[in-house]
């Protein structure tokens, strides 16, 4: 009980100084810093929020090591008209308040823009706090139905799960056209999971697999042996889950422990590298659907890769594969630094306010195609990602069962 | 039938955990008459202490990334080693957190909050060192036990029916040395009247030490064998186990040490019962039903009335 204390203590106290600050800046319209030249002393300042605490922290890992590598990137080329980017990460947690305040500091610090929050959860939280300050938002990760809805100044380079989900149901389908009884689990505290999960259960209705079982889990839960009980009961061949990496990883261990011998198909919360050391060996044999593959050969793809397995082989750890978290914050930062140089071309940076430059920013976002590690994308009027390419995956563990990989399925 | 075993057996597995949780915080709470809030943190560590001592490796963050004992002992060797260091962690927290305020006669609720501090500090010192990722014991770590053991038709993962027997093991033992020894029964007066107990030459500082100093070893056992079923989700990993402990502890009977088992196990009952369906809620049947019996019988199950004398 108490560590529950200790980690929402620090983000009411971010919270708390964000409130004050928000106050004593005044709203959007009567901000008076907003009416100065954004601040580009030591660089062009960029936010991000992530979830670096808490039982999401394995994502907000992921995606740090994709901006960071990004940052690297942009400022090789020379930056924003030869001003480097400044980068400001700032640790959202796993929960709503904590990714709320960590957004209105941000925000409050002269961000051009904000990278993230990790969640859907909690973009649903913070992102209304930058739409209303007229702050440009591009998510990395959230892919829950109604994201970019939130406001003008939301965007997603994350393909939301209506789009990519029902990949994973066909290619199960395909690979094991004998399945008759699915069965479905899902977070039902968490906005990414229900979200999912609905457009899964549609999928399978849809290819006339009525889930014989839906069962109801919670974020936090890591103790499964009553739900699967009352699941291997029914006799499913194809289990669906939409869950986040910690609890879907031990939900699967405790699946396979338990006998489950048929197909397992996963969604996006576990399309992370970082379910490897949970399920372990019973990772194999996971299928997912996936909006990056590490095999898509553009040059955008082979520059990033190279670049994340450069990185990788200097700090001697972590898998050498990237992972689409990773490959999609690189992607978002990428976006936001090619529109920050679109703008500063036609009108210097120095030249606008604030407010100004985040508005014209937001509009240069919505405007460019980008050339990515995610292939070619742009955005749709309201924000939304439009994306070409997408991948069915499976995951291989190696006979150690300690590291694997996500093998795309042709 | 089959299905009643099922739901016996999940049951009994889950509320092992909760038992095995709730053991050490009701002995300290049986000497002292406080909630110790660093028990949580106790056994987070002891499940990090626990994967250390098998050789695991400190992952990409935190202070000590990449970081790793020169030797990697069997499971079997490892957790109670690991339970004797998180002995000592908490036997630390008791000369910091509690002792200070005892010798100064201090209200019990002091030492509440004394101890929420020391968890909170030592949740936070968990997160610098070895970063917020999960880690998790190899599924390989009982050798020659199969994953799931068939009861009657019913399946049962192996650690859980392990836990079950350690906690019922530990109960065992703890009875034994409360109720069969001279410092257990010593220990006994310290927590009916530790000044009493004093002019009688007990030497009550000592046997709260020790106290604290078991709860700490039960602790990690308990962290070590979650780690694990289940993986270390984090260092706020003891959150749920910290709430399910207290709820455990006052079903049972403040400070009685079957209450604790019996209360662990009848909450892990309750949540089994719930239908698949709705088993997103199941700890609201668990905390619904602490919430009747306690209107019903507010000393818990096994608990005393104690009589005010005026």
């Amino acid at each position: 009980m108490l560590p529950a204390l200790s980690s929402r203590l620090p983000h009411a106290l971010v919270a708390l100084l964000g409130g004050l600050a928000l106050v004593s800046s005044g709203c959007r319209s009567g901000d008076p810093s907003s009416q100065r030249p954004p601040d580009l002393q030591g660089g062009v300042p960029v936010g991000a929020v992530l979830a670096l605490t808490g039982n999401a922290n394995l994502y907000g890992q992921d995606q740090r090591l994709g901006l960071n590598l990004a940052l690297e990137a942009i400022n090789a080329r020379g930056g924003i008209g030869g001003t480097p980017l400044r980068l400001n990460v700032e640790d959202g947690g796993s929960d709503e308040p904590g990714a709320s305040a960590a957004m209105t500091l941000q925000i409050r610090r002269g961000m051009l823009a904000v990278i993230g929050p990790t969640l859907s959860q909690q973009a649903f939280a913070a992102d209304p706090i930058a739409q209303r300050l007229g702050v440009p938002v591009v998510a990395p990760s959230n892919t829950a139905t109604g994201i970019p809805q939130i406001g003008s100044f939301i965007s997603r380079v994350s393909a939301q799960s209506s789009v990519i989900a029902p990949l994973s149901i066909a290619k199960a389908l395909q690979l094991q056209p004998s399945i008759r009884r699915a069965a479905v689990f899902y977070a039902q505290d968490d906005a990414y999971s229900t979200a999912e999960t609905g457009i899964f259960q549609k999928a399978l209705t849809a290819r006339g697999l009525k889930p014989v079982t839906v069962q109801r889990t919670q974020l936090a839960d890591n103790d499964f042996q009553s739900q699967i009980s009352a699941t291997l009961a029914l006799k499913p061949d194809l289990i669906v889950l939409s869950l986040q990496a910690v609890d879907g990883g031990n939900l699967v261990r405790q699946l396979r422990e338990l006998g489950y011998r048929g197909t397992i198909v996963v969604g996006n919360g576990m399309n992370t590298p970082n379910i490897y050391p949970i399920c372990q060996k019973y990772c194999d044999g996971l299928l997912i659907a996936q909006a990056y593959s590490p095999e898509l050969n553009t040059a955008a793809n082979r520059a990033f890769v190279q670049a994340f397995r450069a990185n990788q082989a200097r700090s001697g750890r972590g898998p050498t594969i990237p992972p689409q978290l990773t490959a999609q914050a690189y992607t978002a930062l990428q976006v936001v630094a090619e529109a920050l140089q679109r703008l500063n071309q036609r009108t210097p940076l120095a030249t606008l306010s604030l407010a100004r430059a985040r508005s014209n920013l937001m509009d240069e976002i919505l405007a460019g195609t980008y050339d990515t590690p995610l292939g070619e994308i742009r955005f749709t009027a309201e924000g939304e990602v439009i994306q070409k390419d997408f991948f069915v995956a499976q995951v291989r563990m190696k006979p150690d069962g300690r590291s694997g990989s996500f093998t795309l399925l042709l | 039938m089959q299905d009643l075993i099922q739901l016996l057996l999940n049951g009994l597995s889950t509320g092992a955990v909760y038992a095995l949780f709730a053991l050490g915080y009701t002995l300290v709470f049986s000497v002292l008459g406080v909630i110790n809030f660093a028990h949580g943190a106790v056994f987070t560590l002891g499940a990090y202490f626990t994967y250390l001592l098998i050789g695991g490796a400190v992952g990409a963050n935190g202070l000590l990334a990449g970081w790793q004992l020169p030797f990697a002992l069997p499971f079997w060797l490892a957790l109670p080693l690991a339970g004797i260091a998180a002995g000592g962690v908490a036997l630390v927290i008791e000369r910091i957190a509690f002792a200070p305020l005892r010798r100064r006669s201090a209200d019990p609720l002091l030492a509440l909050i004394t101890s929420l501090g020391a968890g909170v500090v030592l949740v936070n010192l968990i997160q610098l060192l070895v970063g917020a990722e999960s880690y998790a014991i190899p599924t390989g770590a009982l050798a020659g036990l199969p994953a799931a053991i068939g009861v009657l038709g019913a399946q049962v993962r192996s650690v859980q029916l392990l836990l079950l027997a350690v906690a019922t093991l530990l109960l065992a033992a703890l009875s034994f040395w409360i109720d069969g020894t001279r410092s257990g029964k010593a220990l006994q007066a310290v927590s009916e009247d530790a000044i009493t107990a004093r002019l009688l030459g007990i030497p009550s500082d000592r046997l709260i030490a020790i106290a604290f100093g078991l709860s700490g070893v039960l602790a990690g056992i308990a962290g070590g064998l979650v780690a694990l079923s289940v993986s270390i989700a984090g260092p706020y990993f003891g959150i749920g186990y910290g709430l399910k402990g207290l709820g455990v502890l006052v079903l049972g009977g403040l400070g009685s040490i079957p209450g604790a088992v019996l209360g662990g196990l009848i909450i892990g009952l309750a949540e089994a019962c719930v239908p698949a369906a709705w088993s997103g809620y199941r700890d609201v049947v668990a905390y619904g039903f602490l919430f009747v019996m306690l209107l019903v019988r507010p000393q818990g199950l096994l608990g005393r009335v104690l009589p005010t004398k005026v």
